[in-house]
């Protein structure tokens, strides 16, 4: 299968001299309590890179600090330090690589700044052994460059939530790390120390070299700081620069809401807006009305969807599984998404949906993806929307070297069985021959194989022109 | 490795000049906070425990002078033959009947004292104490049981019956509500605090029914109540050396924990992003915590406040870092409970208040007072 970078359409441009991967993520997967949260989690940071995580509450970006920082671990795949399985790290080693910045800390009991500072020193003595000049050094170092050395003697707690952030900035820098990570560093602060928290993080990565991974609630600071940004919905579904990531379609796919995305006059860096008002967002929904509605599943639907894409056909997708490629591509693609929980199969109520948004389209393009009990029903339902007069469009298999079939040919005239064949239903059926009977059927409804993208699409492209004509 | 940032000592020594700087006038900022150094202190702490020793050895019915009591002590150590111009009953005093009591009020207090540290600073709550956990309603059962058995001691005369039987309801109950929170390989404190609770009331339920059914109760009951409101009443050695023992570990065990229990501070998370086995050491801190208070327990009773107050008398004395909290409260606790033990025997001579109820009746002003007169808030 495509891989992950790729499937979604965009790339890290990697820098000049590409230094040696920190970490890596292969296919992690990770839910609590059988809800899962990430799927198939593939990511590369490379030692000196800055990457912002964004994505709704809930979306993961927490999970993915946990399990970076050892304290999870994943229940697919594996997470990878330094060229090495984080489980095989020793938690006092990953200590020293890794360093964590909590979201906001309460500490019981009255600690000095300097105190505080100095238990960063703790993967590095012994049960028995005292801090030495060394590690005292290092401490005045960490608290100098936080820029708190001032505060070194008052307490903790009595300080302010902005000075709080900068002593735990200056507790993880005291841990030596290799990477660290940090958890909405600038949740709940006033603007000043925002701003402040993250030029001191940007300035430790510039000049001191250390990788640095952040959740990030705010789209605009994440902007402004992050070159690289990963945006989660329970995976990955854009792993790039900001001006690829911070595309409004895209944000309203992941937020839930229409933001705009622009430079602001007089600013560098891209800002994302909250809609204006209402009626503007009304007349946004109108102006897309979907023509297609595209079944995928595993890859299959890659090449259509961008296809339709380019050529400005708004098409609904699904249902999809959270967690597919196919989704995390149609969240950038398609005006809207049908989704499934992960690995689960199509459920009544997601048939519902899928009804209501075959009422909208007036034609429906079936990929060759597996067939199995889970995604049966979408046959069923392809084969009751050809009854109410649906186009439906089934796109031939590629052969076995990854093109689409370019022998056929769709002036010729093919017996059923023929047809049958190009579809390839036989080869990715897992149901006992059900699905191929309903793919049999749907061409005796007169389902039209097509053997090329280039071809559905303007098989899409007349039924649009038919549609706007007769309405 | 290569992008970990070395410690930048070499190429800059102006920098070191700054930090050296930096650090003088640090000290002087935090000169007021801490006048003195930590030897020095603890120093000075195990010096007024001598002396309180010295002093609750000499009061009593029959006063023994000082200066009597430092010799009769240095000749029991075969070192020194000082001449015996004093009555040889003194010396019976002095050994049989009251260093037993002085002793181990002192090695009570300083476990339990060390205990309230351990579970203040593992579970991160400045109201926990020792007894938090099931030590004490697991002893109280296990002394209940004691008393209502129809023999007296264990294993000849050895070892009485109610210390021993004590010692094991605390430990047995403790790993009892340990394993009850443990959930899926984890012991969340929120859990372990409520079936601590959960235990506790349980086993009071059980003593109680215990005394309820149980014949001689008339006979037992006066002695039950005083061991439950605490009170040292020991006079053989053999019971204090092995307790002595136990705690002495338990509180060289403590003081190895004191980094660990520092960076407890910032929560299981945080501990764990310092490299810590959170899980271990929670184990080890309960273990260790609930031995020390098990030990106590066996021969003093159930002594309450003493592991509260004296953690926090300590930081808000000296601040909260442990490696000088943990001997800092062992020796206060030393001295409170010794003074507590010797104001219950002379207050209202010749009969004995128990001591639990000096230690809450001097504790707890003491303690407010402190509260009230420190500069940092003390919020939680």
């Amino acid at each position: 299968m495509v891989d992950e970078g790729k499937n979604v359409g965009v790339q890290f441009i990697a820098p000049k001299t590409s230094p040696e991967i920190l970490l890596e993520m292969k296919g992690v997967t990770f839910g609590y309590e059988r809800e899962p949260i990430l799927y198939g989690v593939h990511v590369q940071v490379r030692k000196g890179e800055m990457v912002g995580l964004l994505g709704p509450n809930g979306s993961g970006k927490t999970t993915l600090l946990r399990l970076v920082s050892g304290v999870l671990h994943p229940q697919q795949g594996k997470v990878v330090l330094e060229g090495r399985d984080l489980q095989d790290w020793g938690r006092r080693s990953i200590a020293q690589r890794v360093a964590v910045v909590p979201q906001a800390l309460h500490m019981p009991f009255a600690f000095t700044v300097e105190q505080m500072v100095s238990l960063g020193r703790t993967p590095y003595i012994n049960l028995l052994g005292s801090r030495n000049r060394l590690d005292a050094i290092i401490v005045e170092d960490a608290m100098h460059a936080a820029g708190i050395t001032p505060l070194a003697g008052r307490i903790f707690n009595e300080l302010s939530g902005g000075e709080r952030q900068l002593v735990m900035v200056a507790m993880a820098l005291a841990q030596q790390p290799a990477l660290l990570l940090l958890d909405e560093p600038t949740a709940h602060l006033d603007i000043k120390y925002q701003i402040e928290i993250l030029e001191l993080v940007q300035r430790l990565n510039r000049q001191r070299g250390m990788t640095v991974i952040a959740a990030m609630h705010d789209l605009n600071l994440a902007a402004r700081y992050f070159p690289r940004l990963l945006l989660f919905q329970r995976g990955i579904v854009a792993d790039a620069g900001p001006v690829e990531v911070l595309e409004p379609h895209l944000l309203k796919r992941v937020y839930g809401i229409d933001v705009q995305v622009g430079i602001l006059r007089g600013a560098e860096h891209l800002s994302v807006l909250p809609p204006g008002s209402g009626l503007e967002t009304d007349e946004r929904e109108q102006e897309v009305q979907p023509q297609a509605l595209v079944m995928a599943g595993g890859g299959s639907g890659e090449l259509l969807m961008r296809a339709l894409a380019d050529a400005h056909i708004p098409f609904i997708a699904g249902p999809l599984n959270i967690g597919d490629s196919d989704y995390a591509l149609a969240l950038r693609l398609a005006s809207a998404v049908i989704a499934e929980q992960p690995y689960a199969p199509i459920s009544p109520a997601t048939l519902e949906q899928l009804r209501k948004s075959l009422a909208k389209v007036s034609l429906l393009i079936l990929c060759p993806m597996p067939i199995g009990p889970g995604n049966l029903a979408l046959l069923q339902e392809a084969l009751s929307a050809a009854h109410h007069e649906i186009k439906v469009l089934l796109l031939a298999a590629p052969d076995p070297s990854g093109r689409v079939n370019e022998q056929f040919n769709a002036d010729t005239s093919y017996t059923n069985d023929e047809l049958l064949q190009q579809t390839g239903i036989a080869k990715r059926d897992y149901t006992n021959g059900e699905g191929l009977r309903l793919v049999r059927d749907l061409l005796q409804t007169g389902a039209v194989v097509v053997g090329s993208v280039t071809e559905a699409v303007e098989a899409a492209k007349r039924s649009a022109i038919l549609a706007s004509s007769n309405p | 490795m290569s992008g970990r940032e070395p410690v930048e000592v070499g190429g800059c020594p102006s920098k070191i000049m700054k930090l050296a700087t930096q650090k003088t006038q640090l000290k002087q900022l935090r000169g007021g906070v801490r006048a003195l150094p930590a030897p020095l202190l603890l120093l000075a702490l195990s010096c007024i425990l001598l002396i309180v020793i010295l002093l609750a050895v000499s009061f009593g019915s029959t006063p023994i002078p000082i200066s009597n009591i430092t010799k009769i002590l240095l000749n029991g150590t075969g070192l020194f033959h000082f001449a015996r111009h004093w009555d040889s009953t003194a010396e019976l005093i002095v050994w049989q009947v009251r260093m037993p009591v002085v002793i181990s009020a002192a090695l009570v207090g300083a476990a339990l004292s060390v205990a309230g540290v351990l579970f203040q600073g593992m579970l991160r709550n400045p109201l926990a104490d020792p007894y938090l956990i099931g030590t004490s309603s697991g002893a109280a059962l296990g002394a209940a049981i004691a008393f209502v058995l129809p023999f007296d001691t264990l294993y000849g005369s050895f070892f009485p019956l109610t210390p021993l039987l004590a010692f094991v309801g605390a430990m047995v109950t403790v790993m009892f509500v340990y394993a009850i929170a443990r959930v899926g390989g984890q012991t969340p404190v929120v859990t372990l605090l409520l079936a601590g609770v959960v235990i506790n009331a349980v086993l009071v339920a059980f003593q109680t029914l215990i005394l309820t059914l149980s014949s001689h109760v008339q006979f037992t009951f006066q002695a039950l109540f005083n061991w439950l409101s605490g009170g040292v009443a020991v006079t053989d050695w053999s019971p204090i050396i092995m307790v002595a023992c136990i705690i002495l570990v338990g509180i060289v065990f403590s003081l190895m924990l004191s980094n660990v229990l520092d960076a407890f501070g910032l929560g299981e998370e945080g501990a764990a992003h310092l490299g810590l086995h959170v899980e271990r050491y929670k184990l080890l801190i309960v273990v260790v915590g609930s031995l020390l208070t098990a030990a106590a327990v066996s021969i003093s009773g159930l002594i309450g406040f003493v592991g509260l107050v004296m953690p926090h008398a300590m930081r808000l004395l000296l601040g909260p870092r442990h490696r000088l909290l943990l001997p800092a409260s062992a020796l206060g606790g030393a001295i409170f409970l010794t003074l507590a033990d010797l104001l219950a025997r002379v207050v209202i001579a010749p009969a004995v208040l128990p001591v639990g109820v000096l230690t809450a009746l001097v504790g707890a002003p003491f303690f407010l007072f402190l509260l009230r007169n420190s500069k940092r808030a003390y919020r939680w």
